[in-house]
């Protein structure tokens, strides 16, 4: 288990060794998720994947932030495009 | 049909939390194999939820120390498969066990004799406006950041709902050095002395719900009994929360962050019913929260009630008796006399009082006008509701929806209310979303013939 | 009450062939009874894809009926009824090899022949019009003046329009005859036998043990998958994307083939909520389980044609089971000797496409007009029917 760095949005983010997406995007000030394609808002909420409005893009799958650990050189994406 | 690389075992255990190692633990002592899987990267379930970067657990009151020690131990001794970032996604109609191996990128299956359903509870959480912001978590949510980053969210912090997690969350808060600027409480139990007496054989819920409020109170933490969290506005950078007091007055509190908790209920959506072995379908039994949500010590005595089940049923004699069922029943008083004693008194959080345009159905995006405008059919049935409103259809696939869609139904009286919650949020898999790249990457079955399609 | 005695009509069956039935039946005055032993689209309508299409049918009987079952769709849509509940997209039917592009050319050709637009595209062009395809596509027919329905929308709607009462969990045990067996008298309910003027059978799979057609009715199971929502994506798939392998096996819905081994009949249907749903199996069975091989081979043929599919995830799997004949057409006429009873069922992976101009046929038939369609084919006489009174 290591630490490291990925992006969100282009944006470099740090994380703590072990540390789930959610995390490390929370520690780096970041709630909003944006949105999916209903248009509903996306952001951590129950942290054990069961309510789905944690997801995001990471290298191209469709993951549960809160379920997900972060890895080095990881390219992570809001669902739909920010506006 | 044959179906290449079936790999087998005795005994699988879905869900790594108390009730899931409880009954792996006491299926392997018996030589049975077993495979136990678990959706996140470290066992432990909701109450032994491990730091993420691998150093000990703290904090927990010392029974429940003593079971992280007892369990770990014990699973670390045997001789059992572990999984993790395995999601269950459920039976198929062939009665093979089905898995996203998160890690591998792919889908897994093993064909068990037996299957343990142990995949805890979810947060109950009754739609208000505004519930579906960013910066608003459940209470147990925030636990679980707390619990695997072992840091506080910075800033602001509310906490609101129903029952004794909102406070022991405070209690952790504060410890961490964020106390929260106030617990909502709707119950008010310091007026049930009946039901806070009863607690006294109960001393280790007792003597921890004491040791949060004690904490709280040094710490200058309002706990506003008898009151609802009714509404959740941004503006800027700061969440609004409207509070309805006592009397029915109203406040507002600006934070950064609110953590909302209604109460526990079985996470036991879609999931496959339990019954005997059937031609391929293997034996399901269900433990723990998932088949009772009275809490910690009564999952660990529920994971071997249900290993004693399943070894009895697999290797014939009669069901083993250790005091498991009774320590079951025991914790099953201890919680009706919470209940009882959170029982809510400030009504203000009944779906019948929402505004129409309070989102009830985040995933498909639906209100609950949405819904009212839809029971306005006369007589509507369940699968109604399902089709035609798309409620429980979205990706949660109703676990934070169903409840409130019930209620609502319920006050309208012109349909007829499902009896059961499984009509609205059916039983088939995935249980959860599964990735398609994933489903393919797996070894595809040999070709039939094509055929015109509809 | 009125001089002129209203006439009086039971429905058994509230999916999508019943309720176009009591819509039509209701329109032109009948006082309606539309009873359901579960609730509406509780059977195939609701569990079903809702290609409103004459693409895949053969030429025949079949295509011809199509045809009028997609006018019809655009006739209520214009009028109203269907407003806003049918999607007007083609058909896209693709190729992969040689072998299956001579036949799709074959296809499009006896599709023009009927009159349909059909637009062929290749290389350059064919990525232009569908540019999520794979590479590995060579040939797509864009079949024009298609559309899309979903079910239980159109069940909804039709009962709604006909202001029809339906009956929930009022299942039909069987018919009671009058006039020497000539004639039905009544349905026997729990709430005791039920009179009216004229009976119409569309209950599906639960025709046949009311008129005795388990010789000739027979349930044909289809496992369908829905996906995450992909606006952008959905956005740029244009149309229902078909695989036109199966124009290349022998089999084809009329098979009078008792064995249960599957077939797979791929497409790829944008829904409007942003969705994908991939379908289907035909199997000759009637659970309505999903099994991972099924899945996995839906989802694999997907891929193959649509690879961005890839980033996306299952949300949903479910089965229907469609009720199909003997000889793969429709029941659709008075059946049985029974001059007051009408029988629209069978219509196996159709009855989207036609339930509601069945609907019409059937108030056609009721009222002594001459039905829009030539009903030769689909006359319930072709089958011995064995009655179950008694
Ligand atoms: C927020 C919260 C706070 C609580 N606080 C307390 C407390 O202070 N004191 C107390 O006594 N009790 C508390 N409880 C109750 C206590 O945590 C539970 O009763 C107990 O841990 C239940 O054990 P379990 O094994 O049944 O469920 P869990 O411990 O929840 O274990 C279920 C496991 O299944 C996994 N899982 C779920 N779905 C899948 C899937 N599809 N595929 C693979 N794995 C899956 C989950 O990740 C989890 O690890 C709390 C519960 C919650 C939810
Ligand atoms: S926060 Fe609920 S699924 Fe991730």
């Amino acid at each position: 288990m290591r630490s490291g760095q990925f992006t969100w949005q282009g944006q470099t983010i740090s994380f703590r060794p072990g540390e789930t997406i959610a995390a490390a995007l929370a520690g780096a000030g970041i709630g909003d998720l944006g949105r999916d394609g209903a248009g509903a808002g996306l952001r951590y909420f129950c942290g054990i994947g069961a309510c789905q409005s944690c997801l995001v893009r990471a290298d191209g799958r469709i993951v549960e932030a809160c379920l997900t650990p972060a890895r080095d050189g990881a390219v992570i994406a809001a669902l739909e495009p920010l506006a | 049909m044959s179906r290449p690389q079936e790999h087998r075992c005795d005994v699988l255990v879905v869900g790594g939390g108390t009730a899931g190692m409880a009954a792996a633990v006491e299926l392997a002592a018996t030589g049975i194999r077993v495979e136990i899987c678990e959706q996140s990267a470290r066992l432990g379930g909701a109450i032994h939820r491990q730091p993420a970067d691998g150093s000990p657990a703290a904090g927990l009151p010392r029974a429940l120390g003593a079971q992280w020690q007892r369990l770990s131990q014990s699973l670390a001794h045997a001789d059992i498969v572990q999984r993790t970032r395995h999601i269950f996604l459920g039976i198929d109609s062939d009665g093979l066990a089905l898995f996203e191996d998160r890690a591998a990128g792919t889908v897994r299956t093993v064909r068990a004799a037996a299957v343990v359903l142990a995949v805890g509870a979810v947060e109950r959480i009754a739609p208000r406006p505004g519930w579906q912001l960013a910066g608003v978590t459940t209470a147990g949510g925030m636990q679980v950041m707390m619990k695997e980053t072992g840091r506080v969210p910075s800033g602001r912090i509310l906490i609101a709902g129903n029952g004794p997690l909102p406070i022991a969350l405070a209690a952790q808060l504060t410890k961490l050095g964020n106390p929260p600027v106030a617990v909502i409480e709707s119950g008010d139990p310091l007026r049930r002395p009946g039901a806070a007496l009863g607690l006294i054989a109960h001393p280790h819920i007792a003597s921890e719900a004491l040791g949060h409020l004690a904490r709280l109170a040094v710490a200058g933490v309002p706990w506003r009994r008898a009151a609802a969290l009714t509404a959740i506005e941004r503006r800027g950078e700061t969440l609004f929360a409207t509070i309805v007091d006592r009397g029915g007055r109203t406040t507002q509190i600006g934070v950064d962050w609110i953590a909302l908790h209604d109460g526990i209920r079985c996470n036991a959506f879609g999931l496959p019913a339990s019954g005997d072995a059937i031609d391929s379908r293997p034996l399901i039994v269900r433990a723990g929260d998932c088949r009772e949500a009275l809490g910690a010590i009564a999952a660990e005595a529920d994971g071997r009630r249900a290993a004693h089940a399943v070894i009895a049923a697999l290797r014939g004699g009669k069901i083993a008796r250790d005091g498991s069922s009774r320590r079951v029943a025991g914790q099953r008083m201890a919680q009706a006399l919470l209940s009882e004693l959170f029982r809510p008194v400030n009504l203000a959080n009944d779906p019948r009082h929402l505004a129409d345009d309070t989102i009830l159905c985040r995933c498909e995006n639906k209100t609950v006008g949405d819904l009212r405008w839809l029971l306005g059919q006369e007589g509507l049935s369940p699968r109604e509701i399902k089709l035609n409103g798309r409620f429980g259809m979205g990706a949660c696939q109703g676990r934070f929806c169903a409840d409130s869609v019930m209620a609502i139904t319920a006050a309208s009286r012109s349909a007829s209310v499902p009896e059961d919650i499984e009509q609205l949020t059916g039983s088939r898999w995935p249980l959860r979303p599964v990735s398609i790249a994933s489903l393919a990457a797996t070894e595809t079955p040999t070709a039939d013939t094509n055929h015109p399609t509809e | 009450m009125g001089r002129r005695q209203q006439k009086s009509a039971i429905v058994v069956g509230a999916g999508i062939v019943g309720a176009a039935a009591s819509y039509f039946l209701a329109r032109s005055g009948f006082s309606v009874r539309l009873l359901e032993t579960v609730a509406p689209a509780s059977g195939a309508s609701g569990a079903a894809d809702g290609a409103v299409s004459v693409a895949s049918k053969r030429p025949g009987a079949m295509m011809d009926a199509a045809l009028a079952g997609v006018a019809l769709y655009r006739e209520l849509e214009r009028e109203g009824v269907l407003a806003g509940l049918f999607t007007p997209r083609p058909t896209l039917m693709v190729a992969e090899t040689e072998a299956e592009s001579a036949v799709l050319d074959g296809h499009a050709g006896a599709l023009a022949n009927a009159g349909v637009t059909v637009e062929r595209h290749v290389g350059a062009a064919l990525r232009a019009r569908i540019p999520a395809i794979a590479p590995g596509v060579r040939m797509a027919v864009e079949v024009h003046g298609e559309g899309h329905a979903i079910g239980y929308q159109i069940v909804n709607r039709l009962i709604e329009a006909g202001g029809v009462a339906v009956e929930r969990a009022c299942p039909v045990h069987r018919l009671a005859l009058a006039f020497g067996g000539t004639a039905v008298d009544g349905v026997v309910t729990d709430q005791g036998t039920l009179h009216a003027d004229i009976f119409i059978l569309a209950a599906g799979a639960g025709s046949a043990a009311l008129l005795g057609l388990d010789g000739v009715l027979r349930p044909r199971k289809g496992q369908l998958l829905v996906t995450d929502r992909a606006p952008a994506l959905n956005v740029s798939l244009h149309g229902s994307l078909m695989s036109c392998g199966y124009l290349l096996s022998k089999a084809t819905t009329g098979t009078p083939d008792r064995s249960t081994e599957r077939r797979y009949g791929l497409v790829i249907d944008p829904l409007r909520t942003g969705q994908f749903l991939i379908g289907g199996t035909r199997e000759d069975r009637a659970d309505s389980g999903n099994d991972l091989p099924a899945v996995q081979r839906l989802l694999t043929d997907a891929l193959r044609l649509m690879p961005a599919l890839a980033q996306l995830r299952l949300i949903r799997a479910f089965a229907g089971v469609r009720t199909a004949t003997a000889d793969g057409l429709p029941l659709i006429g008075r059946a049985a000797g029974l001059q007051n009873l009408i029988v629209a069922t069978g219509f196996e992976g159709d009855g989207i496409c036609l339930g509601p101009l069945a609907g019409r046929l059937v108030q056609q038939m009721a009222t002594g007009a001459t039905p829009e369609i030539d009903l030769a084919p689909f006359d319930p006489g072709r089958f011995a029917l064995r009655r179950q009174d008694a």
